[in-house]
């Protein structure tokens, strides 16, 4: 029987939808009982959160024929955890020295523990004093986060910086009669003189450790910590409902997007794997990843496929929106389609509108990864060591993200939640991201990742079962040869041999996108040679062998080269969807 | 395309409350139960001027920063013209004067005496409310403004551009499926909330903005005409600023729709009479559409 401290009862209360998820140990696994969603009560008329937490509870409960919910609160005898982004994140300002070195790594501190950052401000700015004044004035952040100065370094200037938002008053956005939460995370030799700069009947400042202790050092935890404080105590009590939500949970209330970075840090860790995930929604666009054990989070704020679509078409380019729709159509009517889906959020697409709809997912993550890699960048300021071969080598280039290195790919969102979209989400995924070499390509379509990521710190081991398990749907795994040549050349060979001892061998030309039968529980093992022209990720002309298993499209080839040449014929993007199709059986094989 | 109307409203007689405050405070000029106009003022003040600018005084005088406060003419709040001699520097007799000079019209906001500069920033700008609607005034926002009500016909649109306008509701076509083109404006429409049918055209919304047409209320638009006509890609859901032309809003959606009849034929029975329009739209959390009121004669 199950210890009544293996069970699990978690959930998420984002803007909309507050989730509950009960997750118990049965037998040698942990298992998620169900699952029970009911809308968020924060707004009016209702002005409480816990409404919508009880009725998700009970509800849950209800489902499962188990009493969830006992004496006014949730019942004691499971573990209760609970993450929370009512409004797309923790709005955040950030304040550090160098523009590229304490405030990136601020940024990067603050992104991490889920912020939407609203501004950016740094001592070497070149905006006179008095306009970044100006500009902090017009932000009312729920957190600042000040850093600046390796410990035992500057002074003076984090001190100017910390006197620059007291000089401006910055308010905080519950309303002036609160104190604005400062966590500062810069040099440890003057957290004193930073609190006497910050008086405290107006700022609760808390003192964390250093963002940057030495110039070749990035110590982000801390400072991610010291925001989940600042949050639990200074921006979720001021929410209504939340006081009570506060002492019923079991440790503290973290930020949604912090929750599924967690989670996804873990498991790449625990795979030992690079890592990439993208998050669509209605209105924003997340990036996550982890590369060299490194994690990096984004957020691109306004590009969404509902309200955001718009801004998808503005920041594109609508060329680049027509540029992936399988057939032709006009600008007007691509325009008018996307103003239609941002105006009035349909509940159904026709064909047309779909496929507009599916090339600003392409065009909303694509913008969404270049941001992303400017955030994802190696530690600015150190000086490096390098001799003639690293000089062209991957780790030198500023950003950390490699797409030849990517394992593994995860999509997630409110965008894949539609069947349609899901139908094709290798090749949106493939088309966006472009990764090339052999990476892994999963959805999460549960709704479920916050939970295993708050579940994280008390059971890593269910957390990471339940993540897999349940979580990520593998699609399955794709060979990508980047590269580029002449309509109808060779671009590779591939030859498989399944753990079954079925054979299969497939030579495409350049531009061609294939699968290859190879469901999520067989393994195989894989010989990809490429021609001289093409490089599946061990050097051009070179063989890859390597192992691996399938997923519900099996194995997945694809000679369009990278970056990939977009076809003049229009047909050819419906071949490419054509080629992906689900096969999870080995049904054909040639010897 | 399945669509959910969520927000949007079509009233032939409901009671509309309009909250009109300032971005600031100031003084407000109505109490409680008197009766407004649309133009009558509600409540007026002055907001910060954006423009400012940062004035090296200790360069411009050739002194060192700390040294600067000895030869300040002008003190903290002090107003200043454009030009104005704000610190003066003399030596040898006058023979080597050199003068700080505002510059531009406005005050001295700040005086940074360590670092020997001012901030001069702009007059403060003056901003007032009116009604909008005519109606009662039936609660007074201390220092910013008043709550107006009235009933009347209302109509929220899908989408609009432009912010408040007022003007006579005429009809530039007899059916719904008709577009409102150059061929159907009349110089007669200045000043009116002109209502067409499928769609305005970019040319028209042109010449509307030429002949000061006040507002357009139409079926639909095409999403390109409408950047071209703004001069810019209107990116997320968020309108109100645009200071194009007449106020737009379009009740179906972007293309060529005919309007429904439920919202021509209502806003036919009202052909004529005063409307005061928003285009403001906000599409997102706490959505707000734009709107159309008819206040209710007598």
């Amino acid at each position: 029987m199950a210890s009544e401290k293996e069970s699990y009862l978690i959930l998420d209360v984002n803007s909309h939808q507050t989730k509950a998820a009960f997750i118990e140990r049965t037998g040698d696994e942990y298992v998620v009982k169900g699952t029970n969603e009911t809308p968020t009560t924060e707004d009016p008329p209702e002005l409480d959160v816990t409404i919508g937490v009880k009725e998700a509870v009970r509800g849950l409960g209800q489902k499962l024929g188990r009493e969830f919910w006992i004496n006014g609160r949730p019942s004691s005898a499971h573990r209760f955890l609970c993450s929370s982004s009512t409004s797309g994140g923790i709005y955040m300002n950030v304040a550090g020295l160098i523009r590229n070195i304490s405030t990136e790594s601020a940024q990067r501190a603050a992104l991490g523990a889920g912020a939407l950052l609203q501004d950016v401000f740094s001592y070497n700015d070149p905006q006179p004093r008095f306009k970044m004044i100006e500009r902090m004035r017009r932000l009312k952040p729920e957190i600042f986060l000040l850093a600046g100065g390796t410990d035992g370094g500057a002074e003076i200037q984090v001190l100017s910086m910390a006197g620059l938002i007291e000089e401006a008053d910055v308010k905080p956005r519950f309303g002036e009669g609160y104190k604005l939460p400062v966590v500062y995370a810069g040099n440890v030799d003057i957290r004193d003189e930073v609190s006497k700069v910050l008086p405290e009947d107006r700022y609760a400042t808390r003192a964390v450790d250093n963002v940057r202790p030495l110039i070749e050092t990035e110590n982000l935890g801390p400072a991610r910590e010291g925001i989940y404080d600042s949050y639990m105590e200074h921006v979720l009590v001021h929410s209504p409902g939340y006081d009570k939500l506060v002492e019923w949970v079991e440790g503290k209330i973290i930020p949604t997007q912090a929750a599924i970075g967690k989670i996804l840090y873990a498991y790449a860790q625990e795979r030992a794997v690079n890592l990439l995930a993208v998050d669509v929604g209605g209105a924003t666009t997340d990036v996550y990843s982890v590369y060299d054990g490194v994690f990096n989070r984004s957020l691109n704020a306004d590009i969404g496929l509902t309200y955001g679509i718009g801004n998808i078409m503005k920041e594109a380019g609508v060329e680049n929106i027509i540029r992936w729709i399988p057939r032709d159509i006009t600008e007007r009517k691509v325009r008018n389609i996307v103003g239609n889906i941002m105006a009035l959020q349909p509940r159904s697409l026709s064909d047309e509108e779909r496929m507009v709809q599916q090339s600003a997912i392409r065009e909303a993550i694509r913008l969404g990864l270049e941001q992303h890699r400017n955030y994802a960048t190696r530690l600015k300021g150190v000086r490096l060591l390098r001799d003639l071969g690293m000089m062209f080598a991957q780790a030198l280039e500023p950003s950390i993200l490699n797409l030849k290195m990517t394992r593994v790919v995860i999509g997630r969102g409110s965008v894949f939640n539609d069947p349609e979209n899901l139908a094709i989400a290798p090749l949106l995924l493939l088309d966006a991201i472009q990764p090339w070499g052999v990476t892994e390509i999963y959805v999460d379509v549960s709704s479920i990742l916050p939970h295993t990521g708050m579940l994280l710190d008390i059971n890593r081991e269910a957390a990471l079962q339940v993540m897999s398990k349940t979580c990520l749907r593998n699609l399955g795994t794709c060979i990508a040869a980047k590269g580029k040549a002449e309509e109808g050349i060779e671009a590779l060979t591939v030859s498989m041999i399944t753990s079954g001892g079925v054979s299969v061998e497939e030579t495409l030309t350049y531009g061609e996108l294939k699968t290859l039968p190879l469901g999520a529980r067989e393994s195989a093992r894989i010989v990809a040679s490429p021609t001289k022209k093409f490089d599946v990720g061990v050097g051009r002309g070179r063989s890859l062998e390597t192992t691996f298993t399938g997923g519900e499209y099996g194995v997945i080839i694809d000679a369009r080269g990278r970056p990939i040449e977009m076809p003049i014929r229009k047909e050819a993007l419906s071949v490419w969807t054509d080629s992906l199709k689900p096969k999870t059986v080995v049904n054909k094989a040639k010897t | 395309m399945t669509v959910s109307r969520f927000g949007v409203k079509l009233e032939e007689e409901t009671l509309i409350r309009k909250v009109r405050r300032i971005p600031t405070q100031g003084e407000v000029y109505v109490g409680v139960g008197d009766l407004v106009d649309t133009e009558t003022v509600i409540a007026g003040g002055t907001v910060r001027n954006p423009e400012a600018e940062e004035v090296k005084v200790f360069a411009k005088l050739g002194v060192e920063p700390k040294q600067t406060e000895r030869y300040m003419l002008k003190k903290e709040g002090d107003p200043v013209a454009k030009d104005e001699v704000i610190a003066i520097s003399r030596s040898f007799f006058d023979r080597f004067t050199k003068t700080c000079r505002s510059p531009m019209d406005g005050f001295i906001e700040v005086f940074l005496k360590n670092v020997g500069r001012v901030i001069v920033r702009g007059n403060p700008i003056p901003v007032e409310v009116r009604a909008h609607i005519p109606g009662r005034i039936t609660e007074v926002i201390p220092r910013e403004g008043a709550l107006v009500e009235t009933k009347g016909a209302l109509v929220n649109g899908i989408f609009g551009v432009g912010g408040e306008a007022r003007g006579e509701l005429v009809f530039a076509v007899d059916q719904p499926r008709e577009p409102l083109t150059t061929e159907v404006m009349r110089e007669s429409h200045k000043g009116k909330t002109l209502v067409g049918g499928s769609v305005v055209t970019l040319d028209a919304l042109r010449m509307a903005a030429e002949m000061g047409v006040s507002g357009i209320v139409t079926g639909g638009v095409d999403q390109k005409d409408l950047t071209d006509f703004l001069g810019h890609e209107i990116g997320l859901g968020l309108t109100g600023e645009e200071r194009a032309g007449p106020v737009l809003i379009i009740t179906e959606g972007f293309g060529v729709y005919p309007m429904r009849n439920e919202t021509f034929h209502l806003l036919r029975s009202h052909e004529g009479e005063r409307a005061s329009i928003n285009g403001t739209t906000q599409i997102r959390q706490r959505i707000l559409r734009p709107e159309i009121v008819i206040p209710l004669k007598g």
